[in-house]
């Protein structure tokens, strides 16, 4: 590994640079993001920032998945883990 | 403020065109995007050191004559900004998503190409983690140069289906099947209409040849009638047009029945200015040969509405591809006329952000007096969610009609009203813009 890992709820998360969070989630073989608040399940669907199901709290901000990209020592997590409300 | 003569919003290729079209002109022009590159949903960018999808040498030719020129122009790209819409005071309002921080926008012309959402139709647990539309799984592999792993299904109508397989294929991951709702052999004189459109027939062949060498199962006139989780992964239930029934087990799906313009949510701002115009497949949805020639139409259209000259309308390359969609559609057609809602358990989820299913819908059409599409948003929480209804209002409103014959047809509109913001944003940020502006004037 060259060392380029983000956070997902406590676990360290390798990508390649220029990778979304969504893709790096992804070829992790993570493809539930939790629970939202309504009780459905956040996941990967259209890829273009128009459904809002794949939303996670990025360093504390939602965020779409497919459309952030990835930095190593980000720290993301769940909606539904509410950390930083 | 930011100022610019034409924002261009969407780096999609009628975005791109667009803004050649009009930087050509003598236009200063500022392009708003909200990914970290440009291309839109056809050419999504591989990171670095991936392989690049397998497209036909039409299409790869046609993204390097547009980035070519786009480069030529030396335009300015904000990266990372997400377009909200356009205020009472004609001010573009544009989410910076780098700082948090949400910035208003003084343009004469706004061309809006923001392109096309992928069509869903309800099933019984389409919702559920590891379902996701074709062409999500399509450009995540052209993002990430990796076919999605595991057993895959690719469910739905249309030819985006067999692009997507034969693309998998070539990445070392061909699907377990394609499921087709529509089957082509059934229409020998429609496919043959085919023949007036070269590429778009060399395309189609493209894809099929590989699907057909590599035995991929085309099941046609056969759909995906439900998804559960199983021991390992999902299963979907198929049902073939003879009735036939059967189960298979795998590790992803992808859903496609077709796509419509990306236009939730845009209105057109109160008075003259500035200049409002849309292009591309979120205008009218005809794929990417169209969206180009669409966004130099908008260019165009905007140059003379500034020089309070009347719009371009719509060109023959337009209505050409509009009548090649026309005959991919029929071709596709899906071969079981039966009404959507007969396929539908009450407890299937209709609207995924609220969580509201069909017997929440059948619940409020029950009434004696039918409730418009507005009062089914704001009594049921129907399209009210953070995709505004993008993936459900159209469902909805069919449903709608289905459910209540004696009512006036509602339209996906009548569900969502056209009101910015077009995407979910964060109220301080707004706040934040408003204290902005106020300071400027
Ligand atoms: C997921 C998907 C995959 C597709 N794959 C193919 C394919 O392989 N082959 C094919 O022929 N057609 C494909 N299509 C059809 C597609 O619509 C093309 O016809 C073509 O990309 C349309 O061009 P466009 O410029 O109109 O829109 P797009 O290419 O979709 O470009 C729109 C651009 O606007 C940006 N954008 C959207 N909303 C905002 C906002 N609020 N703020 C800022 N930026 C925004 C997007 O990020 C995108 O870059 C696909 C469509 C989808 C939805
Ligand atoms: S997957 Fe639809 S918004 Fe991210």
């Amino acid at each position: 590994m060259t060392g380029r890992f983000f956070d997902w709820n406590g676990s360290a998360i390798p990508f390649r640079e220029g990778e979304t969070i969504a893709a790096a989630l992804t070829g992790a073989g993570i493809l539930h993001l939790g629970d939202d608040s309504v009780g459905s399940e956040a996941r990967y669907f259209c890829g273009i920032g128009a459904c809002q199901n794949c939303l996670v709290r990025v360093n504390g901000a939602i965020r779409e998945a497919c459309l952030t990209r990835a930095v190593a020592g980000l720290s993301v997590a769940c909606v539904e883990r509410r950390d930083h409300d | 403020m930011i100022e610019a003569q034409v924002l261009v919003i969407g780096a999609g290729p009628a975005g791109l065109a667009a803004a050649i079209e009009a930087s050509r002109a003598g236009l200063a022009v500022t392009v708003v995007e909200q990914r970290e590159t440009i291309g839109g949903a056809i050419y999504r960018q591989a990171v670095l050191g991936a392989p690049a999808t397998y497209q036909p040498p039409a299409v790869r030719a046609r993204w390097r004559r547009l980035v070519h020129d786009f480069a030529g122009c030396g335009i300015t790209v904000r990266h990372g900004s997400v377009f909200l819409g356009i205020d009472g005071d004609g001010l573009a309002i544009v989410e910076n998503r780098g700082t948090g921080h949400v910035e208003p926008v003084a343009a004469k012309a706004v061309i809006i190409a923001v392109g096309a959402i992928e069509k869903v139709l309800p099933r019984p647990g389409w919702n559920k983690a590891g379902v996701s539309t074709v062409g999500g799984l399509q450009i995540m592999m052209k993002e990430t140069g990796r076919a999605p792993e595991g057993r895959i299904l690719l469910a739905g109508s249309g030819p985006l289906l067999i692009a997507v397989a034969a693309q998998m294929a070539r990445l070392g991951n061909a699907p377990v099947a394609v499921v087709e709702a529509g089957d082509p052999f059934r229409h020998p004189l429609t496919g043959g209409g085919l023949l007036a459109y070269p590429t778009l027939l060399a395309e189609a062949l493209f894809y099929l040849k590989d699907v057909w060498l590599r035995g991929i199962p085309w099941l046609r006139a056969t759909t995906v009638a439900g998804i559960e989780a199983g021991a390992d992964g999902l299963v979907a239930t198929l049902h073939d047009y003879t009735g036939t029934e059967r189960r298979v087990a795998v590790d992803r799906i992808g859903l496609h029945d077709g796509i419509r313009p990306n236009d939730f949510g845009l209105s057109t701002p109160p008075g003259t200015s500035p200049v409002v115009v849309t292009a591309g497949d979120c205008r009218e949805a005809l794929g990417a040969v169209a969206a180009e020639a669409d966004g130099r139409r908008a260019a165009l259209s905007v140059i003379r509405l500034l020089q309070q000259r009347e719009e371009v309308g719509t060109t023959a390359a337009l209505r050409r591809e509009r009548n090649a969609q026309g005959l991919l559609s029929e071709l596709f057609a899906p071969v079981s006329a039966r009404p959507l809602l007969s396929g539908l358990t009450d407890d299937t989820v209709l609207c995924r952000c609220e969580n509201r299913t069909v017997g929440d819908l059948k619940a409020l059409c029950g009434k004696e007096d039918p409730l418009s599409g507005r009062e089914v948003k704001h009594n049921g929480r129907f399209a009210m969610g953070a995709c505004q209804g993008r993936f459900c209002a159209e469902n909805t409103a069919r449903l709608m009609a289905e459910l209540r014959q004696d009512a006036p047809a509602p339209s996906a509109v009548d569900l969502t009203g056209r009101r910015w913001p077009i995407r979910p944003v964060p109220i301080g940020a707004l706040v934040c813009a408003s204290d902005d502006t106020s300071k400027q004037e």
